[in-house]
């Protein structure tokens, strides 16, 4: 061995060295590190995991945003609907008691202007009647002279059938 | 203050026999005045007034004819009589 160069008191020294630095990579380097990769991949795993969680939870809520929506689509077109066919019920009673109001407005103004033409008739016969009452009246008493007044007079006693009212006072 | 019972009496008596007489009373108003024809004519269609004590009096508002008063009741036979009456049916009819 000597001739060959080899020391063998320096191989087994190295060979110790070796061993010492195996035991101390094997132990405080090797280890942790394995340990901090095994845990890393963990961790990457998890994230993938989770990541293909949210994945589907967000396929999830978009599929039943979706339904939500053609829920919401249809109730609103319901209720459009429903409240299209109550305005239209509402248009038509308001119109029908537009209508009946204006016949009422109309009735009652038939009545008033009937009434006022009566009260109009009646003033303008009251007025004619008194008027020509005090035409009569005045002629009559212009045109009768004192002996057509007696003959008058006369005539009417003459005549008289005891038909005439008796007044009482 | 009291009143003597047969004071009362007599002014109550006295009192009735001046409405009953004021009650015959005969008034008899005319434009002008009548003649004895119209006043015969007159007792003859009303006999059954007392014309003893009729007053005949003038009023020119009766234009013609005769209004006959009797207390309370009148008997309207004149001019403006019927012409009252003639209002009167002008405002009945419509």
């Amino acid at each position: 061995m000597e001739n060959l160069g080899i020391d063998i008191k320096l191989l087994i020294a190295q060979l110790i060295n070796f061993g010492i630095f195996f035991f101390i990579i094997a132990k405080f380097v090797a280890k942790p590190f394995t340990k901090f990769l095994n845990e890393e991949r963990n961790k990457d795993e998890e994230k993938v995991n989770l990541l293909d969680k949210l994945k589907r939870s967000e396929e999830v809520a978009v599929e039943s945003e979706k339904k939500m929506r053609e829920k919401v689509k249809k109730e609103l077109d319901i209720i459009f609907a429903q409240s299209k066919k109550e305005a239209q019920e509402m248009k038509g009673e308001l119109v029908k008691q537009a209508e009946s109001d204006a016949q009422d407005i109309r009735d009652k103004s038939k009545k008033l202007l009937e009434e006022e033409k009566n009260i109009l008739y009646r003033e303008v016969k009251d007025k004619i009647v008194k008027t020509s009452l005090i035409i009569v009246e005045k002629a009559l008493k212009e045109s009768l002279d004192e002996s057509s007044r007696k003959q008058v007079t006369n005539f009417i006693i003459k005549n008289y059938q005891g038909s005439t009212k008796v007044y009482e006072n | 203050m009291k009143i003597n019972p047969k004071l009362k009496d007599d002014l109550k008596r006295f009192l009735m026999d001046k409405i009953q007489e004021e009650r015959s009373i005969v008034t008899v108003y005319s434009a002008s005045l009548l003649s004895e024809d119209d006043k015969k004519n007159l007792t003859n269609k009303f006999r059954g007034l007392d014309w003893g004590k009729a007053r005949f009096e003038i009023d020119k508002s009766v234009i013609a004819g005769v209004i006959i008063k009797i207390g309370s009741r009148t008997i309207d036979l004149s001019l403006l009589g019927s012409l009252s009456k003639l209002t009167n049916t002008l405002y009945e009819i419509d």
